[in-house]
């Protein structure tokens, strides 16, 4: 009986081990790892968006925060969303349904650009 | 004073060394001449051009010389992106020294005939700023002041407020021609309908219009104009600089002088390219930093005994003649 215990107990370590060393499985938050975030949040500092590209899960809300001494606006290339002009330390929101590319500008100053992506 | 371009000039009080006297292209503009003459502009000098030939006059000197010697015929000043309305650290006080701005104007010897204001009026559109630029305004000696929108001004849905206070009369998006004592001003608009990634932006309607309006101008009339944005690639990495302003400056080409104003660097610039003289206007709310010389185009905070050096008005001189426009600069220190 001990033997048996002692035998089963050895295959499982070593089935645990095979799968831990196979690619694309791990023990430890592999869950966490795979899916992108459920929200985000720009900084706008200095004229630009940091991060410039972001991803976030669908459903994930971005929060754009101006840190900056100026202010900005964020706007969707395709006019999805548009936030009012935000001067230092006001913030704008926005919530993306659908997975997809979206970028966006600063209708203020246009050289600032940045990505969300969707997944 | 005689005006003949090979006479010594004798002007009390200026050396011999500060009139420039050379024409090599006998077109009346000595290009060195008055590209040295800008030069001093940082230390404040009028430099006038008559009769073919560039002069400058230190301005603690201009009460030596008297109004008809520095006035040239047709003067003007140019102020720039007074941000009405800002009150972050780099100047707390953009009402003050718009109001030094004002005071500088009317301590100039001989009083301009209207101002330009290349833009950026208020710092977010609101009503409020609009007015309170307005009412320093108030007490400038010269009355008629020409407006084009900078981006700050035209944040509340395609500039109406700025429209309906600057630009009666205007077309399109404001954009507007008029003429003074022969020389023909252009005021047009490159903050409008912005894409993403780009920079200023003249639109094709806007374009069309300047062709037709200079047209039939004859080649001899000096054209002046007036944009927020530079009309030339200063440093297209921050958004400085314009789309299409290579197409408008096309329709230029036939004129024997041209002198594009422009603001929205805040610091001052000028470029000579052939017969067009490009000069950009320091702010009167807070300077810039230089092309690349920060990590983006923000205001640039300096401590506030030096913050008046580094803001200023543009005096412009025009004398007829020789067609060219003497364009200088000071701070309100």
């Amino acid at each position: 009986m001990k033997d048996r215990i002692r035998k089963i107990t050895l295959i499982f370590f070593a089935a645990i081990a095979v799968a831990a060393g196979r690619p694309g499985v791990s023990l430890f938050a592999a869950a966490a790892q795979e899916k992108p975030p459920a929200s985000a949040e720009v900084r706008i500092d200095n004229f630009s968006f940091g991060p410039a590209n972001v991803t976030v899960a669908a459903g994930a809300t971005v929060t754009w925060v101006n840190h900056d001494d100026i202010p900005h606006t964020v706007v969707s290339n395709d006019k999805l969303f548009k936030s009012k002009v935000l001067d230092t330390d006001e913030k704008f929101s926005y919530t993306f349904t659908k997975a997809g590319t979206y970028p966006y500008f600063c209708s203020i100053h246009p050289k600032m650009t940045g990505v969300v992506t969707v997944k | 004073m005689k005006n003949s371009e090979n006479e010594q000039h004798t002007i009390p009080g200026i050396r011999k060394d500060d009139v420039i006297v050379r024409d090599p292209n006998d077109d009346g503009v000595d290009r060195r001449g008055f590209l040295k003459c800008m030069a001093w502009a940082g230390t404040g000098a009028l430099c006038v051009m008559r009769g073919g030939v560039l002069t400058s006059y230190g301005l603690s000197r201009l009460s030596e010389i008297g109004p008809d010697k520095a006035a040239g015929e047709l003067h003007f000043v140019q102020i720039s992106d007074s941000h009405m309305g800002f009150n972050k650290p780099a100047n707390t006080d953009v009402a003050g020294t718009f109001q030094a701005a004002v005071h500088k104007i009317n301590a100039l010897p001989v009083e301009p005939e209207f101002l330009l204001h290349t833009g950026d009026v208020s710092h977010l559109s609101k009503p409020e700023e609009f007015d309170a630029v307005d009412q320093i305004l108030k007490s400038a000696k010269p009355k008629d002041v020409f407006y084009v929108p900078g981006e700050h001004d035209v944040l509340d849905d395609g500039g109406k407020s700025f429209l309906a206070r600057y630009a009666k009369g205007a077309k399109g998006n404001g954009w507007y021609s008029f003429d003074k004592k022969g020389v023909h001003f252009v005021g047009l608009v490159n903050v409008m309908d912005l894409k993403p990634g780009g920079l200023g932006s003249l639109g094709h309607e806007q374009l069309e219009w300047l062709e037709a309006d200079v047209k039939h101008l004859k080649s001899s009339t000096p054209i002046v104009v007036f944009a927020h944005v530079p009309l030339w690639a200063v440093y297209p990495q921050w958004g400085w600089g314009t789309e299409d302003s290579a197409q408008a400056l096309s329709y230029l080409k036939k004129f024997g002088s041209v002198t594009v104003l422009n603001g929205h660097i805040h610091q001052t610039m000028q470029k000579v390219e052939g017969k067009v003289t490009f000069h950009t206007a320091a702010s009167t709310a807070f300077p810039q930093p230089q092309p690349g010389k920060a990590e983006g185009p923000g205001p640039l905070k300096v401590p506030a005994e030096q913050l008046r050096t580094l803001l200023g008005i543009t005096d412009v001189n025009y004398v007829r003649g020789k067609q060219t426009l003497a364009v200088v600069d000071s701070s309100l220190a």
